[in-house]
C-alpha cells in the first residue's frame, strides 16, 4: 500500500508543478544556507587549527592577566619583565629555547615629518614564526644577521607620513636610519592590529634605545605533553620574581587553539541558527502549500475514503507528499550548498584579505549533509502533519459533495 | 430463500438539535437481500441521499441500527467503517468522481490498493473489469480524456474491484445521454444477475421500472411501491 501511497502523492506533486517547485526551492534555499555556513564554520575551525597546532610547542608569557589578548600585541600593562625572569625560564627543564620580544617607542622621521611611533624588538627567527599568518603586502621577512632593516605595518607605511614608503624607503628612527625590507598588509577586522607595527631585530632595539623593556617572553619546549606544566611553573617563578600574585601569565597555544576553538563553535551555532530561520519559513511554505492542496482536493479525499480509504491512508498520502517535497529540496539544497559555501568563501576571503596561508577552504563534513537531510525530512513530515490531519479527518460525505 | 445483506431497525438521521431539529430520514426499516435489485426514488430533499450514506456506511444513523451482513455498523468506529466500504460496497457517484490524477487503470488499482490486494493481482482483475465494460482500449486514458459514459462504466468497474456484496449507485445515469446511461444499467443489471445486490438512487421513472423493488421516499418517510 504504501507504494501506492507514494504514487499517489508523486502524481499529485506532478500534477502542480510549479507550485510544487517554489515550494521546495524555499526548503532548498534554508538547506543550502546550513550547509555552506556550516562548512565555512568548519573551514574557519580547520584553518585556525591547522595554524596554531603547528605552534604547539609554543608558550608566551605576557605581563599582566593578558593571555590570549596579548598574543602578537605586545604588553600592555606598562610592566616589563627583567633579564632574571628569562633567565630563570631558561633554567626551567625542558625550554627549549626562549626569546624576547621589546617594546618602546621612538621617534620616526620620514621625508621632513616627525612622528612617535611604537617600536617592536625580537629575534628574527621568532617574528617569522609568530607573524606567519600576516601576508605581506611586499618585500620578505628581515634576514638575520642584517642590521637596521626594519618591517612595518601597512598604517606606518601609507597613512602615518605624507607619503607612502616602500621597500627600501629610509626611515630614521631617534636619528638612525633603517631600511624598509618588508610592509604587512592591512589588516581586518580580525586579530590584533599589526598596521602601526614597526618591528626590528633585538640587537638594533636594544643598540637604538639602549633599553630592553621586555613585554613578551616566547619560548619552545621539547615536549608539548609537558607545556601546561611548564606554563605554570613559570608564572609561579616569574609572580614570585616580582612579589606580585598575577604579575605574568603564561599561555599555551593548546590553550589558545581552545578558546579560538570555542569561539568559532559558538560562532558556527550563531551562522546555523540564523540560517534555520530560512529553513523554519520554508516549512511554512510546505504547509500553506499543503492546506491549499488538501482544500483544492477535498473531493478526491472524499472519494478516497467512499472506495475504502482510511484516515491513516489519507494522512500517509500528504504526509508523503510533504516529505517528497522537503526531502528533494533538501538534496538540491546540498548541492546548491556545495557551491554557495564556496561563493560565500570567496566574497569572505577578498572582504578579510586573508590572502596568503590562512585562506579559508569551506569543509562539508558528511555530518552536516547528515543533519541537512535529516532536518528536511523531519521539516516536511511536521509541516505536512497538520494539513495530513485535517484531511484525514475530512467526512467523506461533505468531501464528496464538495464542488 | 437467500439472506439478509442490509437490515435497518428504526434508524433515523436528525440535523440540529430541537426545537429546530430536522429529520432527514424518520424511523426506517428496510430488510435488503443478497441479488435485490431496487431503485430508491423521490423529489430531492426527501432523503434518498441521507439513506444513501447511511447504507453505504459514509454516515452513522442518530437513532437505530444498520446490519451489514449480519454486523452492527452504528458501533463501528472510522477504522472499521472504511474497512466495509472498501469491502462490502461499491459506489458509484452521477459524477463519476474518478481520481483526475489517475488513469483509468489505476483508478480501479486504487480501491483494491486499500484493501491490500497485491500489484499482479490488481493489475489483472483491473484489466478483466476494464474488458467487462467494454473499456480495454481506454487502460491508460485519464478520467479528462474519456466521455461521461467512458468514465461512468469505469467507475463502475472500480465499484466492483474488492468484490462487494452491495452496489450503492447514487443517480448513475443522471450526467449521461440516454444511449449511455442505457449502457450504464445494462451493465448493472448484468452484475446484477450475476448475484450482486444493487441499490439505486433515482428521479428517472423509467430507470426506477427496471428494478425488482422500488422504495419511495418522501419527507424522509420511505414507503415500499408494491409493483
Amino acid at each position: 500500500m504504501f507504494r501506492d501511497h507514494v504514487k499517489i502523492a508523486v502524481k499529485n506533486l506532478r500534477n502542480r508543478l510549479s507550485r510544487s517547485l517554489l515550494t521546495l526551492l524555499g526548503i532548498a534555499i534554508g538547506i543550502m544556507a546550513i550547509i555552506s555556513l556550516m562548512a565555512l564554520g568548519e573551514g574557519m575551525q580547520q584553518a585556525v587549527t591547522g595554524q596554531l597546532s603547528s605552534l604547539s610547542d609554543v608558550i608566551i608569557v605576557s605581563t599582566g592577566g593578558g593571555g590570549f589578548a596579548s598574543f602578537g600585541g605586545g604588553g600592555s600593562t606598562g610592566e616589563y619583565f627583567t633579564q632574571r625572569d628569562v633567565a630563570d625560564i631558561q633554567r626551567l627543564q625542558g625550554v627549549k629555547q626562549v626569546s624576547t620580544q621589546l617594546s618602546g617607542a621612538g621617534l620616526a622621521e620620514y621625508n621632513g615629518k616627525t612622528t612617535i611611533v611604537s617600536l617592536t624588538g625580537m629575534d628574527v627567527g621568532v617574528m617569522r614564526l609568530q607573524y606567519a599568518s600576516q601576508n605581506l603586502e611586499a618585500g620578505g621577512f628581515l634576514t638575520e644577521g642584517e642590521q637596521n632593516e626594519i618591517m612595518i605595518g601597512y598604517g606606518i607605511a601609507h597613512d602615518t607620513f605624507d607619503t607612502s614608503i616602500s621597500i627600501g624607503g629610509r626611515i630614521k628612527i631617534n636619528g638612525e636610519k633603517f631600511f624598509v625590507s618588508g610592509i604587512f598588509g592591512k589588516q581586518g577586522f580580525g586579530g590584533s592590529s599589526s598596521d602601526s607595527l614597526v618591528l626590528m631585530s633585538s640587537r638594533d632595539f636594544q643598540k637604538l634605545t639602549g633599553q630592553s623593556n621586555i613585554s613578551l617572553i616566547y619560548l619552545r619546549v621539547y615536549n608539548v605533553n609537558d607545556a601546561e606544566s611548564i606554563a605554570t611553573s613559570i608564572q609561579t617563578t616569574i609572580n614570585g620574581n616580582h612579589g606580585q600574585k598575577d604579575f605574568a601569565t603564561a599561555t599555551t597555544m593548546t590553550s589558545i587553539l581552545k578558546t579560538v576553538q570555542s569561539i568559532i563553535g559558538i560562532l558556527q551555532l550563531v551562522l546555523v541558527a540564523i540560517a534555520s530561520i530560512a529553513l523554519v519559513v520554508a516549512s511554512i511554505g510546505i504547509m500553506n502549500t499543503m492546506l491549499t492542496s488538501v482544500m483544492e482536493r477535498t473531493r478526491e479525499i472524499g472519494i478516497m475514503k467512499a472506495i475504502g480509504a482510511t484516515n491513516l491512508d489519507i494522512m500517509s498520502i500528504f504526509i508523503i507528499e510533504g516529505m517528497l517535497v522537503s526531502s528533494i529540496g533538501g538534496i538540491i539544497g546540498i548541492i546548491l550548498g556545495v557551491f554557495g559555501s564556496q561563493g560565500l568563501t570567496l566574497i569572505l576571503n577578498s572582504f578579510m584579505s586573508m590572502g596568503g596561508s590562512s585562506s579559508l577552504t569551506p569543509i562539508i563534513t558528511l555530518m552536516s549533509v547528515v543533519l541537512a537531510v535529516s532536518v528536511s525530512i523531519i521539516v516536511g513530515v511536521l509541516s505536512s502533519l497538520y494539513p495530513a490531519w485535517k484531511a484525514a479527518r475530512m467526512s467523506p460525505i461533505e468531501a464528496v459533495r464538495y464542488e | 430463500m437467500s439472506k439478509d445483506v442490509i437490515v435497518t431497525q428504526h434508524i433515523s438521521k436528525t440535523y440540529g438539535k430541537p426545537p429546530l431539529q430536522v429529520f432527514a430520514l424518520r424511523d426506517t426499516n428496510l430488510e435488503i437481500k443478497q441479488g435485490d435489485y431496487i431503485a430508491i426514488i423521490g423529489p430531492s430533499g426527501s432523503g434518498k441521499s441521507t439513506l444513501m450514506n447511511l447504507l453505504g456506511c459514509l454516515d452513522k444513523p442518530s437513532t437505530g441500527k444498520i446490519f451489514i451482513d449480519g454486523r452492527d455498523i452504528s458501533t463501528l468506529n472510522e477504522k472499521e467503517l472504511a474497512r466495509i466500504r472498501r469491502e462490502k460496497i461499491g459506489f458509484i457517484f452521477q459524477k463519476y468522481n474518478l481520481i483526475p490524477t489517475l488513469n483509468a487503470q489505476e483508478n480501479i488499482e486504487l480501491s483494491m490498493g486499500f484493501a491490500g490486494v497485491d500489484s499482479q493481482t490488481r493489475t489483472k482483475k483491473a484489466k478483466q473489469l476494464l474488458e467487462m465494460v467494454e473499456l480495454s482500449k481506454r487502460l491508460t486514458h485519464k478520467p479528462s480524456e474519456m466521455s461521461g459514459g467512458e468514465q461512468q462504466r469505469v467507475a463502475i468497474a472500480r465499484a466492483l474491484a474488492n468484490n462487494p456484496s452491495i452496489i450503492l449507485a447514487d443517480e448513475p445515469t443522471g450526467n449521461v445521454d440516454t444511449k449511455s446511461g442505457d449502457n450504464i444499467m445494462r451493465i448493472l443489471e448484468d452484475v446484477n444477475r450475476k448475484g450482486e445486490t444493487i441499490i439505486v438512487v433515482t428521479h428517472n421513472m423509467a430507470i426506477a421500472q427496471r428494478a425488482k423493488r422500488v422504495l419511495r421516499i418522501q419527507d424522509g418517510e420511505v414507503r415500499e411501491d408494491h409493483v
